[in-house]
């Protein structure tokens, strides 16, 4: 008889808590684990349907999504809006790049290239940066905020632009990190899958530990601390919610995760420069969390994989309307349309669907939940 | 009524019943080795009495880490093992043993339903004192009544709210020696009266008398009898004061045998796999059953609804297998139903309008084969499932309720045939007080709607040549407490139960009730007229709340109607109606039109004798605490009368010899 089992849960009733380890669990409904368990298979299945150059692309927007989840904490969760994400990037990747770098080649290197050394070095350097710069984050909000951050992105690219000993400067650039771990290769071509498929699912699996790292920050007293914050910092601060000391946690953990995103990021292409570093690559990654949907690990990574596919399908839509050009020289060609698509939906967004592309789901889930009512 | 020729035979076995007494194998119940045989002849030996508190401790023997019951706390369903269970009750008995509790004493239970509640009541009964339930919404007056009349000596108040009315009447319950509160919260350390205890320091001392002697309530325990009185219930007394039913050990075994074990109400038995939310005032013996005996009698898990108005979102969170409801919590659930369809999406509502026409179809096919569903019932249901019902039933918290009742008052036909429609076995069932609840029911499989079912299995079910229905069976109470009057005038010179409800034989096998003898109305023009029939007809409507009747001895027929403020104010928002209080809004001519189409379309179905010619609307909602409803939210007339009488006068204006077509749309 079932019913002398310890306290068997009562199946079939989501609702019904009787803990609240349940009440919060990340999956909390059959629904919820299946689909993502699904989502998951497909993810992992990609490589053996898809061909490398568009692997290598996903595998960016993995790596982009880590960075986008970072700023979705400090901008999406806990409210502090942050144009400095390109600097963090550039912390992470040069600091990745100076550990695994060659010892004896034309720019600072120490040649460690174990990944279980410069991934998490980079993440804590940019970290630290990121407490560094909290203060500012305490006296300031809103616009200010954004305004101070920003100028740590003109800091930044002037000191990486000049400082081409670690950097090899504007226009040359240096090599990225190496992908090892103990000697071990971890991108190469081999018996198991190309370079760009084992790249992709490394990207994967640093995603789906980044994320779900996220998440449960996100329930816990942290991550309550944080929305306490974002809804009304007075507020917070009046129910105990330690301002200081929670904003220092959100720049700092939003700093390592764009630490981590900019050391794995040039990986992928194997070269970068520091003007790669720019406003544009904060904007970009702003627009990620916006269009994803602020406040949502979920939506930080939708808005990471469609703008950073956002080149590549308007590329794609050059085959369906022939009046497009592929060549920069000639007018309308799809650089312009991309740019131009690209301001088109961050206003639309704003305008029109400001919880982003979580938000849509989000409505047509609500949608269905309360099939027949409408609440 | 002309049913003499059916009356005087009627004690079932039915042959057509699959003979409840034999347990059906599929469901083997592990819990209830007691053969249930119907054996009406009541035991005796002290040592083979059975009673709820030796059915809890049998389970916490066998079943020692199954839930018992789960109570929400802190947002958390708390679970409570059988062990567990038990383990409390002994200490709550040793505790009231350290407070002097005797054989026959009374212990008053003022509480929401909660774990307590079950705790207090059990450890009374195996103390072989009495349980006397108080409705938590009896005011101070009644509380004061109820404790001087039963004579209680403990009482075990819930919080702050119930403390201050027993402290209010103290000096009027002599016999009263203590008052144990569940929720420190606003008492501990600012009351200061002596009889004070906090339930903690119950438990505190109930720990240590149970160590110091162990044996004492198993030895209370062991001496129980049969005539032992199990608990006082006290009637809600529609006129005058209420009067506390006395049913024994003998009477509650039977009750459970009947009812549970074998299956009186739901077929297959319930067993430990149910699950049933209890929100029902424990003191009244409908909720009695459903939780505290089909709790210990067949190890149904107890859900406790964290209040009466948050019964839809506690039925969605448990999902319940077994629900019984009054015709008013069933009447709200079709209410929050079709004003949340009308709101939707066209999409939806189309969906909706479509299926739930499905419904009534099925419903009426149900109807015609007593509940039992047909191929085409079954096709229908199943597509119907896909795109509505089963989202219909999550949302209502009926996804997996196996049986559901009505009782404990008459309920419109056609709410019953809502429920039965989208796939919920509804039944109506009837019973009372004075007889355990053991009278009549409708079985799964042979429903007859607007009847309340067939006799129970092992009974005498008789009806007078004057309508009025008699029981008589083990089941039936062994008196009222203290009113030897009374208590002669419930039986017959031959030993049966006047129940005082008209009733006639449908088929010569299924009860109707035409009303309680003393509502029959008799206007001036001679008629006979049931109330409850037209007044039910009319709270079917979504918007209309309290309806009623008037008529006794006037020229025609009148009502008294009370708005439902919840959905008639969506209605009012959605028109752009704008209104302030309960009484502005059903002072609005808008509002007075769409009762009056209500009550129309009602009128349009009944006989022009039958017809509510004017109607009025009350200016406020009835409250018990008003002394306009009884504690189980039934209408006391009277009362009502007295307090509107001048609207009722307005109603039969002194030129109202000439019909006035419908007064209501006057306005």
């Amino acid at each position: 008889m079932s019913a002398t089992g310890r306290r068997t849960r009562l199946r079939g009733r989501p609702l019904l808590h009787t803990s609240y380890a349940s009440e919060l669990a990340l999956f909390d409904t059959p629904a919820k684990r299946t689909s993502v368990g699904m989502l998951l298979m497909l993810a992992v299945a990609l490589p053996f349907l898809l061909p490398d150059e568009v692997l290598q692309l996903l595998a960016v927007c993995c790596v982009a999504a880590i960075g986008a989840i970072g700023l979705g904490l400090v901008t999406g969760y806990a409210g502090q809006v942050s144009l400095g994400h390109a600097f963090f990037l550039a912390i992470g990747a040069y600091t990745a790049a100076a550990i695994s770098g060659d010892p004896d080649g034309r720019v600072i290197g120490f040649g460690v290239t174990n990944i279980g050394v410069w991934l998490p070095a980079a993440g804590l350097v940019a970290g630290l940066a990121g407490v560094l710069v909290a203060p500012l984050a305490t006296r300031l909000r809103g616009l200010y905020l954004a305004i101070v951050t920003l100028g740590l992105v003109f800091i930044g690219q002037h000191v990486f632009s000049e400082w081409s000993a670690l950097t090899g400067g504007a226009g040359v650039g240096r090599p990225a990190a190496t992908l090892e771990f103990f000697g071990q290769p971890l991108a190469a071509t081999g018996a198991l899958g190309t370079r760009d498929q084992k790249l992709y699912w490394l990207m994967l699996l640093f995603l789906l530990i980044f994320a779900l790292a996220a998440a449960n920050l996100a329930r816990s007293r942290i991550g309550r601390a944080f929305t306490a914050i974002r809804d009304r910092d007075i507020a917070a601060g009046v129910i105990g919610v330690n301002l200081a000391r929670y904003k220092a946690i959100a720049f700092a953990v939003s700093s390592a995760y764009a630490g981590c995103a900019g050391a794995l990021l040039y990986t992928v292409t194997g070269f970068f420069d520091p003007s790669s570093f720019s406003l544009l690559l904060s904007v970009q990654y702003i627009a990620m969390v916006l269009i994803g949907g602020a406040g949502t690990i979920s939506g930080a990574i939708a808005g990471a994989f469609f703008i950073t596919l956002l080149p590549r399908l308007t590329r794609e839509m050059q085959a369906w309307v022939p009046f497009l050009s592929a060549q920069p020289n000639e007018v309308p060609n799809v650089f312009q349309v991309e740019t131009i698509l690209y301001g088109v939906l961050l206003i639309v967004f704003l305008l029109f669907e400001p919880r982003g592309l979580f938000g849509i789901w989000v409505r047509v889930r609500n949608y269905w939940k309360a099939w027949p009512f409408s609440y | 009524m002309t049913e003499a020729g059916t009356t005087p035979s009627a004690t079932t076995p039915d042959p057509a019943t699959p003979d409840p007494a034999t347990p059906d194998p599929a469901t083997p119940d592990p819990a209830t080795p007691d053969p249930p045989t119907p054996d009406p002849a009541v035991p005796s030996p002290a040592t083979s009495v059975r009673t709820v508190a030796t059915r809890v401790r049998e389970r916490a023997r066998t079943t020692p880490d199954a839930v018992a019951m789960r109570e929400k706390d802190r947002g958390i369903w708390q679970e409570v093992t059988w062990a567990e269970y038990w383990d409390t009750v002994q200490t709550v008995a040793h505790g009231l043993l350290a407070l002097g509790v005797q054989p026959g004493d009374r212990v008053a239970i003022h509480a929401e339903n909660r774990r307590e509640w079950l705790y207090a009541d059990l450890a009374t009964v195996a103390l072989r004192a009495m349980t006397v339930g108080l409705y938590p919404t009896n005011p101070p007056a009644e509380v004061g009544y109820l404790l001087a009349h039963s004579g209680a000596r403990v009482l075990v108040a819930e919080d702050q709210e119930q403390v201050d009315k027993a402290l209010e009447v103290f000096d009027q319950c002599p016999e009263l020696h203590r008052i144990v509160y569940l929720e420190p919260r606003g008492i501990r350390r600012r009351y200061q009266h002596p009889a004070l205890l906090d339930w903690t320091e119950l438990l505190r001392i109930g720990t240590e008398h149970r160590a110091a002697e162990p044996g004492a309530v198993d030895g209370r325990m062991a001496k129980a009898t049969a005539e032992d009185i199990a608990t006082l219930i006290y009637t809600s007394g529609t006129t005058g004061p209420p009067k506390g039913a006395m049913l024994s050990v003998a009477n509650v075994d039977f009750a459970i045998r009947t009812l549970v074990q074998s299956g009186g109400f739901t077929d297959p038995p319930p067993g430990p796999a149910d699950v049933l939310l209890s929100y029902l005032p424990l003191c009244h013996v409908a909720e009695r059953i459903f939780t505290t005996w089909f709790n210990a009698g067949a190890g149904v898990q107890i859900a406790f609804a964290e209040s009466i108005d948050t019964v839809q979102a506690n039925l969605r969170e448990v999902q319940p297998t077994i629900l019984f409801g009054v015709p008013r919590i069933w009447e709200k659930i079709l209410a929050g139903v079709t004003i949340r369809l009308a709101n939707t999406s066209p999409v939806k509502r189309w969906n909706a309008r479509l299926w739930l026409g499905i419904a009534d179809r099925i419903a009426g096919t149900l109807i015609r084969t007593g509940g039992r569903p047909t191929a085409g019932t079954r096709l229908a249901y199943g597509i119907g499932w896909l795109f509505c019902y089963r989202a219909l039933r999550a949302r209502i918290g009926m996804r997996r309720v196996r049986y559901a009742a009505s009782g404990a008052a008459p309920i419109a036909p056609d709410v019953l045939r809502f429920f039965m429609g989208i796939g919920i076995r509804m039944h109506e069932v009837y019973g009372m007080t004075e007889n355990t609840a053991v009278a009549t029911a409708n079985r799964p499989g042979r429903i007859r709607l607007g009847t309340v079912g067939e006799p129970q299995p092992g009974i005498e079910l008789r009806i007078e040549a004057t309508g009025e229905i008699l029981t008589r069976h083990p089941g039936v109470f062994t008196g009222y407490y203290r009113d030897p009057v009374a208590t002669a005038a419930a039986f017959t010179d031959d030993g049966w139960l006047r129940t005082g409800d008209i009733g006639e034989w449908v088929d010569g096998t299924h009860v109707r009730i035409t009303d309680r003898a003393r509502d029959i109305m008799i206007t001036a023009g001679g008629k006979n007229v049931a109330p409850s029939e037209i007044e039910n007809a009319l709270k079917a409507s979504p918007y209309l709340k309290e309806a009623i009747l008037v008529g006794d001895r006037r020229p025609y027929l009148t009502a008294l109607i009370g708005i439902e403020l919840e959905t008639v104010g969506e209605w009012a928002q959605r028109r752009g109606l704008p209104y302030t209080t309960y009484r502005d809004l059903s002072e609005k001519p808008e509002v007075r039109t769409l009762v009056g189409e209500v009550v129309e379309a009602v009128n349009a179905r009944h006989a022009p004798v039958e017809q509510v010619r004017r109607f009025a609307l009350l200016p406020k909602e009835l409250d018990h605490v008003d002394g306009e409803l009884t504690a189980t939210q039934k209408v006391r007339r009277s009362a009502v009368a007295d307090r509107f009488a001048e609207l009722v006068e307005a109603l039969y204006p002194p030129s109202a010899g000439s019909r006035s077509g419908h007064g209501g749309e006057a306005a």
